[in-house]
């Protein structure tokens, strides 16, 4: 076949330049082998891509060889070469011509895709630096930022103030304000869990934080707290004064900050209490309190709060030092030996001999703290009964009451000697027999009987043998003589009965915690002739066992706390110190004036 | 003279006020306690609070001032010395004023973010320490853009010789001048090797073809082997270059946004705190 080959090429500015070459051959070989007839020396072609045949119905037929060939679109179509027809060969293009005379194919071919050569196509490969990839220092952080401001603090903002327009029911100590959700967007601000206490409104931030951006106020914490006392009493205006020199900035939070665990808010550390009374003489000139820094070093002995009777009409406390015997001498006016009662021999009772226990008479109250009033009902009349006719051991005098021992005894022998009663002592006034009425004279003889007998009776009782074994009292000749008057019967004066209840009353000492020691260990009664001597243990056999601030061996210790309480001043001075917590005892005069207990003698 | 590292900078000035700070609030912490506990609501909390903060606006300040070539205060050398040293100080001052307290809250998030940054940082001044002479190590005389140049004559040369061998070689080394790609993604740049590279596949397929040739055919094998094994040291180099690139460049993908997310972070502690006082 005759084949004119036109090559075209482009210059720079794309103008076309052909050159022609004609050639013989059988088959046109297409390729990059230096065999092929149509040599295309680019490595994007196949060393045998293809070949052209003339037919011999003188039409061009293609077909790929190793490479492939798109013919119009179509690829590695085999057939017959038509005019104008396209075949994309690698980067070629070869476009068949209308025929020339003389030519069986005319094809113009032209390199249209030319190979990036060199360095640039190198470059083109290359992609380095991670500013080119997706990675964005400032997408990031910009969304990270956004992210964080919006779910940590535009969040709970908003739905702080939104929950701060609800309304506030009138009863503080219902939350109704609290929110549905248990967990608000501002459990992100929270730092800590609530005390037991606080944990119930939770969630309700601004029970406490009432105010965006201002530090919780006493008023909130006095919302619900309202019966907190005082460090000391405030009732006077130089009490007050005092208050404001030595607590000038204290706020409740101060000590008590929340978001500290269940048990966060009440300190318990010395420096509460030594902070300031280490050295109180410097804060306050005018105090009484002596400076105390440690338990074991320089606390002062204790000061017994006694009842001091007929000191005013409610009685009064006074302070005393423990240390002074000479006043720290109880003045119950009962008589009451411990030695006789505590005897290791044992002491005569109703039914024989019995040995006994302090727990026979000292009973623990309810909270375990200290002791039940001893009661002449409770605890001595089982032995000291108030019996006064040997005949009629069924009965006995009322105890309590000087003028209702007279009248029991009055009416008791009256009715014995009117209605005849055969007790052998109404003989006297003569026998009757049944039936028969009794004269007005025998009458008159029995009253008179009757009224000496229980004269007799009440002088015995009171003077000699029953109350008198307790009690200290004036006799009615005594009381005539020192009034300047005769003497009236039944006009025995019984000295009032003050006991004292709490002798260390500005501390707590739970009696149940020290269950594991006897009684004896503090309290040495065995010896104890008289009711005057105070078994209230000193400071050296607290400091037996209980150490100071700092941790000592073998030691429990002993901070201020141990035993004191802060909130104290909401309450009368000698008035036992109600400690948060604890049962509260009744004030103490009131009741020995009201049950006037007694404590029974020996026989 | 010996090379001075920004740690040395003037006779480690910033690590004596970096010691310094440290010390000082380690003794707040210790000597001023409150009765209240030892946090960041306290007297010695709100000034080690204080202190940090500010600690990390400056800090941050440094992002802006090492773009200034024209800064008034001091050089970028010593910037850098006193941004490594008292951001490593932050550690301390941060961890007293929390008082050793965690919790799940933005607080604690903060604190998190914050010794992220710290610690992205400890990495960036481990690369920025090491890596550098890793990449002189790699280069040796060379640069990445001699490289590229070195691989573009070999790609000439190679694509003159395949041209009039067996398709499957040209095929090989055709797919190798146009397949070899050097970094790429992120993940590409950081890995720094390509299992599939075609100059590899180059390299093999001509070696294991050795036997097919003969006279010049196998000469011009020979030649080629040799030009493909020459361009796979390259490339292979010129990958490590841009993965010492990006390792140099990575951290900083992590330091600067959990900065900007540490500066959202504290900027909620400190209003919420405030907020509910």
């Amino acid at each position: 076949m005759k084949v004119l080959l036109i090559t075209q090429t482009r210059n720079k500015k794309g103008q076309p330049a052909r050159t022609e070459q004609p050639l013989v051959t059988d088959v046109l070989l297409v390729g990059r082998g230096t065999d092929c007839k149509l040599y295309l020396p680019d490595p994007r072609v196949a060393l045998h891509h293809a070949q052209i045949r003339h037919g011999s119905d003188g039409s061009n037929y293609i077909e790929p060889d190793a490479g492939t060939i798109i013919v119009d679109g179509n690829i590695n179509r085999a057939g017959k070469l038509r005019p104008e027809e396209r075949v994309q060969i690698g980067p070629y293009e070869l476009v068949v011509q209308p025929d020339q005379p003389g030519y069986d194919l005319v094809l113009t071919v032209e390199l249209i895709e030319p190979l990036l050569e060199g360095e640039e196509e190198v470059r083109s490969k290359v992609k380095a630096g991670l500013q080119s990839t997706w990675l964005s220092k400032r997408v990031f952080s910009w969304t990270a930022g956004i992210l964080i401001l919006l779910a940590f603090l535009a969040w709970p903002v908003i739905s702080a103030l939104d929950r701060e327009k609800e309304p506030e029911t009138a009863n503080p100590m219902s939350f109704a304000t609290a929110p549905k959700a248990d967990v608000t967007p501002d459990a992100s601000w929270d730092v800590g869990p609530l005390a037991s206490a606080h944990a119930s409104f939770g969630r309700t931030c601004s029970k406490c934080h009432q105010q965006p951006f201002v530090q919780v106020k006493n008023e909130a914490c006095e919302d619900c707290h309202k019966a907190i006392g005082w460090h000391f009493p405030l009732k006077t205006a130089a009490a007050q004064a005092v208050h404001k020199e030595v607590f000038p900035e204290t706020r409740c939070v101060s000590c008590h900050r929340d978001h500290k665990g269940p048990n966060g808010m009440v300190r318990t550390d010395a420096s509460l209490c030594t902070d300031c009374h280490k050295d109180l003489k410097t804060r306050h000139p005018k105090t009484m309190t002596p400076d105390i820094s440690d338990f074991s070093k320089d606390h002062p002995e204790f000061m017994l709060s006694m009842v001091q009777p007929g000191v005013s009409s409610e009685g009064a406390i006074v302070r005393v030092p423990q240390k002074d015997k000479a006043l720290a001498k109880e003045n119950s006016s009962l008589k009451f030996p411990h030695d006789i009662h505590m005897s290791a021999k044992g002491i005569r009772g109703p039914d024989g001999k019995v040995k006994m226990e302090c727990a026979n008479c000292h009973t623990k109250d309810e909270a375990g703290l200290r002791f039940k009033p001893v009661t002449m009902k409770e605890h001595c009349q089982s032995c000291h009964s108030l019996e006064f006719e040997p005949k009629v051991t069924s009965r006995q005098v009322p105890h309590g009451n000087v003028a209702d021992v007279v009248t029991t005894l009055n009416e008791f022998y009256a009715q014995a000697a009117l209605a005849d009663t055969p007790i052998d002592v109404v003989v006297e006034a003569g026998i009757r027999r049944p039936g028969e009425r009794m004269s007005e004279t025998k009458r008159q003889a029995a009253l008179t009987w009757a009224t000496g007998k229980a004269d007799k009776i009440a002088h015995d009782l009171f003077e000699d043998r029953v109350c008198f074994v307790c009690h200290q009292i004036t006799p009615v000749a005594a009381v005539a003589a020192a009034d300047g008057k005769e003497a009236t019967p039944a006009s025995w004066k019984m000295a009032p009965i003050a006991i004292t209840q709490h002798w260390l009353p500005k501390s707590r000492f739970p009696h149940s915690q020290h269950s594991t020691f006897e009684c004896g260990k503090c309290h040495q009664v065995t010896g104890s002739k008289t009711s005057a001597d105070i078994a209230i243990p000193d400071i050296k056999s607290c400091r037996d066992c209980h150490g100071g601030n700092e941790p000592m061996r073998d030691k429990a210790r002993g901070t201020c706390e141990t035993c004191h309480g802060f909130h104290t001043g909401s309450h009368k001075a000698g008035v036992p110190a109600i400690i948060p917590g604890m049962n509260q005892p009744k004030p103490l005069l009131k009741q020995v004036t009201a049950d006037l207990p007694a404590a029974g003698a020996k026989k | 003279m010996r090379h001075r590292t920004i740690l040395e900078y003037r006779k480690y000035r910033y690590l004596k006020l970096a010691v310094a700070v440290v010390i000082v609030s380690i003794l707040a912490f210790a000597f001023y306690s409150s009765p209240v506990g030892r946090y960041g609501g306290t007297v010695t909390g709100y000034a080690l609070g204080t202190v940090g903060a500010l600690l990390i606006l400056w800090l941050m300040w440094f992002g802006i001032r090492k773009r200034r070539y024209r800064g008034s205060s001091g050089n970028i050398q010593g910037w850098l010395s006193g941004h490594v040293y008292l951001g490593t100080s932050l550690i301390v001052v941060a961890t007293l004023h929390a008082g050793f307290q965690v919790g799940w809250n933005v607080h604690t998030l903060a604190y998190v973010l914050m010794m992220l940054v710290i610690f992205s940082g400890f990495y960036g001044l481990y690369a920025y320490m090491r890596v550098p002479e890793l990449m002189t190590e790699n280069l040796g005389e060379d640069t990445l853009d001699s490289i590229i140049l070195k691989i573009a004559d070999i790609d000439r040369e190679a694509r003159r010789l395949a041209v009039g061998m067996a398709d499957n070689i040209n095929q090989v080394v055709q797919e190798s001048i146009e397949g070899t790609r050097i970094g790429g993604g992120a993940l590409a740049q950081m890995r720094g090797s390509n299992k599939h590279c075609p100059t590899a596949r180059a390299v093999t397929t001509i070696q294991a073809s050795v036997r097919q040739f003969k006279g010049d055919e196998a000469r011009s094998n020979k030649d080629l082997y040799a030009l493909m094994l020459r361009k796979q040291k390259l490339v292979e180099r010129a990958r490590a270059d841009v993965r010492y690139k990006a390792i140099l460049d990575f951290w900083l993908y992590i330091h600067v946004p959990l900065s900007l997310a540490l500066l959202a972070a504290l900027t909620a502690h400190i209003i919420s705190v405030f907020f509910y006082w």
